[in-house]
């Protein structure tokens, strides 16, 4: 496990910048600034005040002393031009930094049907169809719109159910199960992070679902390759991002879907709309819904 | 009622690498954000500007909810581009890198004074030509 040297230095506004460029020099990761909120007013309503914090990490290696040595040599450059405090140094140690956050993740519902679970947590509603979702260090949370929307366009579609789903960049598997629970014989999710692979597979088992959720390392090209011996679906997902998405398309994405069959894809900013718009229409599909959370798009297409 | 607001975290990362490795996750986890989530963002809105330093201001708020906007490249950045060298000097008291004019200064100072907290044109261009000077880069007239 890693070990990093937390540097950080008090500065007023005027010299936050020029400390950040000092300190992005020595570590490659980059730096931050952090700055507090005085009360001022009768809402309660904040303005930043007071000092700003600058600071950086430096992995914990051999070379950390000549590193550290080049670092206040370059401080104590720019102090003399304006004065600078000394840094100060932490040691912390790598650790998961969503243990922090799951602290605040919160059951989500979504769409008419459906809830998102946190599954340390029961779910407060149980007249939705609950989706237990372990957050881990995957994509896919359903705290994000673009999930939400891929969910409630998926719900649409699930009228009638689909029999086979394939959903491309699985992620946390949070499609791919909501499939499942929605009424479809089979998912197929594929990723080509492994992390998410192993997630997805945890999070199907934490809903209790088995072999009709098929999860392997891989996107388009193995589908087509008939690597999970699934080819072809009625639905076919994907919350990825556009320019994936359209690169994508070109290595058959579209294909994956049966004449008549649909392709929800989600994870478009607004102003990336038109150009995934233009690559599906090329490659056979037409628009069938839309939906918009504040500047994020998602879509649901029929192949023709 | 307006949002309360908590504090504001300026992360300075390279386009389209957000990971939870430090600094984001330890800044974020402090104050509950998503850190998944702000990845993905950050990520979305710079992976077409691949290579470059793009800092995120992010304005935390009380409820846990959190905006970010994108900022200019910092100014080291810029410096490094008008002075054509590829970083600054590790001694930058003895040995010297490049060089920048004054006028070079200004449009870096021009361009960057929304982010900056400076009051005015000079004040930008004080801090500009200090971290200038820190880098081992000379300002002419």
């Amino acid at each position: 496990m890693k070990t990093w040297l937390e540097v950080s230095l008090s500065v007023d506004g005027e010299q936050a910048e020029a400390v950040a460029d000092v300190l992005a020099r020595f570590a490659p990761n980059g730096v931050l600034t952090e700055q507090g909120a005085d009360y001022v007013d009768d809402e309660g309503q904040g303005m930043p005040s007071g000092p700003i914090i600058v600071r950086a990490y430096l992995e914990m290696n051999e070379q950390l002393e000549d590193t550290q040595q080049k670092l206040e040599e370059s401080l104590f450059y720019l102090g003399m031009i304006q004065p600078l405090p000394k840094p100060t140094y932490k040691k912390i140690a790598d650790q998961n930094w969503m243990e922090a956050w799951k602290q605040h993740y919160k059951p989500i519902p979504v769409g008419k049907r459906l809830i998102i679970v946190p599954v340390w947590l029961e779910s407060p509603k149980p007249n939705r169809i609950p989706i237990k979702i372990d957050p881990g260090m995957a994509f896919g949370t359903g705290t994000h719109p673009s999930t939400q929307m891929a969910l409630v366009l998926m719900e649409n579609v699930f009228s009638s159910p689909p029999s086979i789903v394939i959903d491309v960049g699985c992620g946390s598997g949070i499609l791919s199960i909501a499939a499942l629970k929605l009424g479809a014989q089979t998912a197929l999710g594929v990723d080509i992070d492994l992390e998410s692979v192993k997630n997805a597979s945890e999070n199907a088992k934490n809903n209790g679902i088995g072999d009709e959720f098929i999860v392997g390392q891989g996107s388009v090209k193995e589908v087509l390759e008939n690597k999970f011996h699934i080819k072809r679906a009625p639905l076919v997902v994907a919350n990825i991002l556009a320019p994936i998405i359209i690169r994508l398309f070109e290595d058959g994405l579209a294909d994956l879907a049966e004449p008549g069959g649909r392709v929800i894809l989600s994870g478009i900013l607004l102003e990336q709309e038109p150009a995934l718009l233009e690559a599906g229409q090329a490659k056979g599909l037409d628009l069938s819904e839309r939906n918009q959370i504040e500047d994020w798009v998602g879509l649901s297409f029929v192949k023709s | 009622m307006a949002k309360k607001f908590k504090a504001i975290v300026r992360l300075q990362i390279e386009a389209g690498k957000a990971n939870p490795a430090p600094p984001i996750g330890p800044a974020l986890a402090s104050h509950g954000i998503n850190i998944m989530q702000f990845c993905k963002e950050y990520n979305a809105r710079t992976s077409n500007r691949p290579g470059e330093v793009l800092p995120a201001e992010i304005t935390i708020f009380t409820d846990g909810s959190y905006t970010f906007v994108l900022k200019t490249p910092p100014a080291a950045v810029l410096l490094r581009k008008a002075a054509g060298v590829d970083k600054g000097s590790g001694e930058p008291n003895k040995e010297k890198v490049g060089d920048v004019t004054r006028e070079q200064v200004k449009e870096i100072a021009e361009l960057k004074l929304k982010d900056l907290n400076a009051i005015d044109i000079e004040g930008a261009m004080k801090q500009i030509e200090g971290t200038a000077r820190s880098m081992g880069i000379t300002v002419t007239d």
